[in-house]
């Protein structure tokens, strides 16, 4: 069997630079049994002047480090702040985004519609997983061969016009118009292209196509609205109680048609729901209208209690 | 408890950069590495082993320390000594550390007025 120091040697040295290895060894070795030779001169016995010596050089691999001057962190200061930022921004729309037309593009496509939940969630978790994963692989790589990113140095122009108590970030405005143009863009594309095979080369829409006399466009403006709102909000910084009366009248002008249309069974093209057996079912269609009114009030009231809460909380 | 925590940590940093002048002005004699970590903690600069060995290497690559091995004992032991780059920088980090001391003096005499 190999003695402690053999041991501890190959397992420093396997990770030291090839070109310095043997002469790092031989002057490692000899500090090591100077080392052993002084606690054995205080009376140790070899064993245990063995063991204490190598305890003290701690762990070969931090040892290694350091005689190699590598680092021992995935993404050291240089990189993380410029890492964390990337990660922010990406992660905040890019998983949603993905994870919304995966479902959208499931539930259109007829086969499994009521899978389509599950698909775009598991789409937008695994999404998220790579995003994080190759972002900051990146990073280490960088961190590794110690590349310049050549970012621009921070300057005072790049202070937040209102640092204190911004309570709307540039992110959630920008994440929210993001949502608000994708439903926008969404609503005409059904029309033209629904992904639902309809037979032959036409299209089947998901909405009622009738609702373009008036409720669609009704609806797209109340959308086109709301992403004047939204930078309303942030050049305000913050809830006012004007920004949560628009909130809440617009949150109502869109929310009050779907809820009416949905329960009068207008808001769904019927060539559309006829086209699915369990669809067409009488109290099939009555769940879907109940979740999709339910889920419209539910997302309706919370926002407007929540931005009353918000603003409430700014009063002087 | 925390408290020596802190402490510890502060005393790390005000000794991290003295060991590289205490090594610096030690091997003005040449010495090999163990017998150097000894005359360091003989004068009040306990240093740890593991941290020793590699930053002589690391001086001796910035061309501070030159380095020969001596084969007439019984085992081969590395010698380094203060080249005369490694002089001239310890000279720069010596008035350096006299330069502290002596604002470190002014501020506390400064401080007591």
């Amino acid at each position: 069997m190999s003695s402690l120091t053999d041991r501890y040697l190959a397992a420093t040295l396997r990770t030291v630079p090839a070109a310095r290895r043997a002469e790092i060894e031989t002057e490692l070795r000899g500090s090591i049994e100077d080392m052993i030779d002084g606690r054995r001169a205080d009376g140790r016995d070899a064993d245990t002047a063995e063991r204490e010596v190598l305890t003290e050089l701690g762990n070969p691999a931090q040892l290694a480090a350091r005689y190699a001057d590598r680092r021992l962190q995935l993404i050291g200061p240089t990189y993380y702040l410029a890492w964390e930022r990337l990660m922010k921004l990406l992660l905040s729309f890019v998983p949603a985004t993905v994870g919304i037309i995966v479902g959208l593009l499931e539930a259109t496509d007829g086969k499994n519609p009521g899978g389509a939940v599950g698909a775009g969630v598991a789409t937008a978790m695994e999404v998220a997983v790579q995003i994080a994963f190759w972002v900051t692989l990146v990073f280490a790589v960088l961190e590794r061969t110690n590349t310049s990113l050549n970012l621009p140095a921070w300057s005072v122009d790049q202070l937040p016009e209102v640092q204190a108590n911004r309570q709307i970030t540039l992110v959630d405005v920008t994440a929210a118009i993001g949502w608000l143009v994708l439903v926008i863009a969404y609503l005409p594309i059904q029309h033209f292209h629904s992904f639902v095979p309809a037979g032959g080369d036409d299209n089947l829409p998901i909405l009622d196509p009738a609702l373009w006399s008036f409720w669609l466009p009704f609806l797209i403006a109340v959308l086109v609205a709301t992403i004047g709102l939204e930078i309303a909000k942030y050049r305000a910084g913050r809830w006012t109680w004007p920004l949560v009366a628009v909130n809440a009248v617009l949150d109502l002008a869109f929310a009050v048609p779907v809820v009416w249309l949905m329960s009068t069974d207008r808001l769904l093209n019927p060539d559309f729901v006829d086209r699915f057996e369990w669809l067409g079912r009488e109290e099939n269609l009555n769940t879907v209208a109940t979740i999709v009114v339910a889920g419209t009030v539910l997302v309706v009231v919370w926002d407007i209690v929540d931005s009353a809460i918000k603003a409430y909380r700014n009063r002087h | 408890m925390v408290a020596d925590e802190i402490l510890r940590t502060h005393l790390q940093e005000l000794r991290r950069g003295t060991v590289v002048v205490a090594s610096l002005v030690a091997l003005r004699r040449p010495d090999y590495g163990y017998a150097l970590l000894q005359r360091l903690t003989g004068h009040g600069f306990p240093v740890d082993a593991n941290t020793l060995y590699p930053l002589l290497r690391r001086l001796e690559e910035q061309g501070l320390l030159t380095s020969e091995w001596n084969t007439e004992e019984s085992r081969p032991r590395k010698f380094y000594r203060t080249s005369d780059e490694g002089e001239s920088l310890l000279r720069r980090l010596l008035d350096d550390l006299a330069a502290v001391q002596t604002s470190l003096t002014s501020l506390i005499e400064g401080a007591e007025r």
